[in-house]
């Protein structure tokens, strides 16, 4: 009896033990994510530091603050123009390289297509920043080939331009993966019955393999969007501290104001709107892959 | 036909200039560190090492990467810890909701990572521990723990739980199963997991951007803090041996491990 029963038990015990793996992460989680990400929400909301301060009290002002002057608005607006600009010239660069990747026959060339896309990824931010400050820099590599070739030599960085070259170089490779993957997907028969009925190769492209690598081109979207709004190192170096970014403004309010709850009000709106941002991404991926077999 | 052949053509060389942008600039940072001016010089006009000479006879760098390299390892071998049960946890532990577990333990990825770096320097100052080694490392664990979810949760998707079963059938207890089936097969899927750890450890930046304490800087740090107001062979050098030191570590278990066969990119 009490055998047969712990060998009926035995499994679920394993399930059970196996559950409990899950608490080191679920706590550590707790503790030092969303504990840390609450206590940024609550401090957006005080009008300073209740561990040291005695008379701290709620308020609304730094939200107010956000919405009332200009500046504030002015600094958003150049965040999302440069994640903008990133985002179109990041899908007209990567859609091509995307559409030959999930569209090569050879294996071998097709790992080495995914290494050169790979290879940047693996290349530290700062690294690549570097790379393009000693390219676009006024006596960098462009340049001086401008003045070899005999043209005058042009600002190519401190301004929106640099930074949003450097942005596109760093977050091309999300775009690529992202819409490899939907084009993949799509059925490459399609496009060659167009063709067989007549429609030239480009018409093929535009009428059938476009419009339904459209969820892609969201995607990878969404994700360069997200990600461009929230870069730090490229905006500051490229835009040679010239250029106001939310997250430029978000360090310059700890660093040298050392106004916490403002900084922490200013984290809550990009937060929000990464949340946002994130939440569309994974709601389209998501109907992508649930309706692979119908395109 | 011929509007055909033109149409390949300009396909083609898109492509080969889109590959151009992505990797020349790579290439650039190893003609500049070789390069013997202080200002980049086009076409270059010799080569020379003195640039990693005085990169590794700096002891702001020196201390920089030595710091690096310790907080990647003790982030490689938590996240490894954590990521792993925590996969083990959702795929085997028959608990409720393991989708929203998934996501929840992928969500620092979701994230803008310098948000992660002001949270928890808030909860720092809140807690008035100052900013300590452990703090740092917890930044870089919260943005490493999804890559060796993630990777460990594909290697258990895909293998058979017939094994299991039959170690099981064969009398091995759970413990005997756990430790000479289990653990063995998801090995590969756990060591992938740590690589990535251990690469965005290394060259992570947002999360350390709120997190090191002055004067003891990580690497990237060190480097843009030198690049806010020089730009001269010294960064370069310094950035050949973090990208050269990533592809090792990726090389080097390559070798030993043999990851080709497990890791799909």
């Amino acid at each position: 009896m009490s055998r047969a029963s712990a060998r009926l038990g035995a499994p679920r015990l394993g399930a059970n033990v196996m559950g409990l793996a899950l608490l080191p992460s679920a706590l550590f989680f707790a503790l030092f994510f969303f504990l840390p990400i609450g206590l940024m929400a609550v401090m957006s909301f005080l009008t300073g530091n209740p561990v040291v301060m005695p008379n701290v009290v709620a308020t609304t002002r730094h939200y107010e603050r956000i919405l009332d002057d200009p500046y504030y608005f002015e600094v958003m607006w150049t965040t999302v123009r440069i994640g903008l600009y990133t985002t179109v010239a990041a899908l007209l660069l990567g859609y091509p390289l995307a559409h030959l990747m999930a569209r090569v026959k050879s294996r071998s060339l097709h790992a080495l297509l995914l290494m050169a896309v790979l290879m940047p990824m693996l290349t530290g931010i700062v690294v690549r920043t570097f790379a393009w400050m000693a390219i676009l820099s006024d006596k960098g590599v462009a340049n001086q080939i401008l003045q070899a070739l005999g043209f005058a030599p042009m600002q190519l960085m401190y301004n929106e331009f640099g930074i949003v070259l450097g942005l596109v170089h760093i977050y091309l490779p999300f775009m690529i993966l992202t819409l490899t993957g939907v084009i993949g997907r799509i059925d490459e028969r399609l496009e060659q019955a167009a063709q067989n009925l007549g429609a030239s190769p480009l018409k093929a492209f535009c009428e059938v393999t476009l419009p339904l690598s459209v969820p892609g081109i969201l995607a990878g979207s969404l994700l360069v969007f997200a990600l461009a709004i929230s870069a730090y190192v490229t905006p500051i170096l490229m835009g040679g501290f010239q250029i106001m970014t939310l997250p430029i403004l978000i360090y310059q309010q700890i660093s040298a104001n050392f106004n916490i709850g403002f900084a922490a009000a200013l984290g809550m709106v990009l937060l929000v709107l990464s949340m946002v941002l994130v939440l569309a991404y994974n709601h389209i991926l998501a109907a992508v892959s649930g309706q692979r077999d119908l395109a | 036909m011929l509007s055909l052949k033109v149409g390949r053509f300009l396909y083609l060389a898109v492509n080969w200039a889109v590959l151009a942008f992505l990797l020349l600039p790579i290439l650039i940072i190893f003609v500049f560190a070789l390069n013997p001016t202080p200002y980049i010089e086009f076409p270059p006009v010799g080569v020379t090492l003195k640039w990693f000479d005085k990169f590794f006879a700096s002891p702001q760098f020196m201390s920089a990467l030595l710091l690096s390299l310790e907080v990647a390892a003790l982030t490689t071998i938590a996240a490894t810890v954590l990521g792993a049960s925590a996969a083990l946890g959702i795929a085997r532990g028959n608990v409720p909701g393991s989708r929203l577990i998934t996501a929840i333990m992928l969500s620092p990825l979701m994230l803008p990572a310098i948000l992660t770096g002001l949270a928890l320097f808030q909860t720092y100052v809140l807690m008035d521990v100052g900013r300590p080694l452990w703090g740092l490392v917890v930044g870089h664990c919260l943005v490493t723990v999804p890559y060796v979810v993630r990777t460990t949760l594909a290697v258990l998707h895909n293998f058979d739980l017939r094994l299991e079963e039959a170690a099981r059938n064969l009398g091995a207890s759970p413990q005997r199963t756990f430790f000479e089936v289990t653990l063995p097969l998801i090995k590969p899927g756990v060591i992938a997991g740590g690589i990535f750890a251990f690469i965005v450890s290394f060259d992570q930046f947002p999360v350390s951007l709120f997190l090191v304490s002055p004067g003891q800087e990580t690497l990237p740090i060190t480097l843009f803090n030198y690049l806010k107001y020089d730009l001269d062979g010294t960064i370069g050098a310094a950035s050949v041996v973090s990208i050269l030191l990533a592809a090792l570590v990726v090389i080097g278990l390559d070798r030993t491990v043999g990851l080709r066969s497990y890791v799909k990119l």
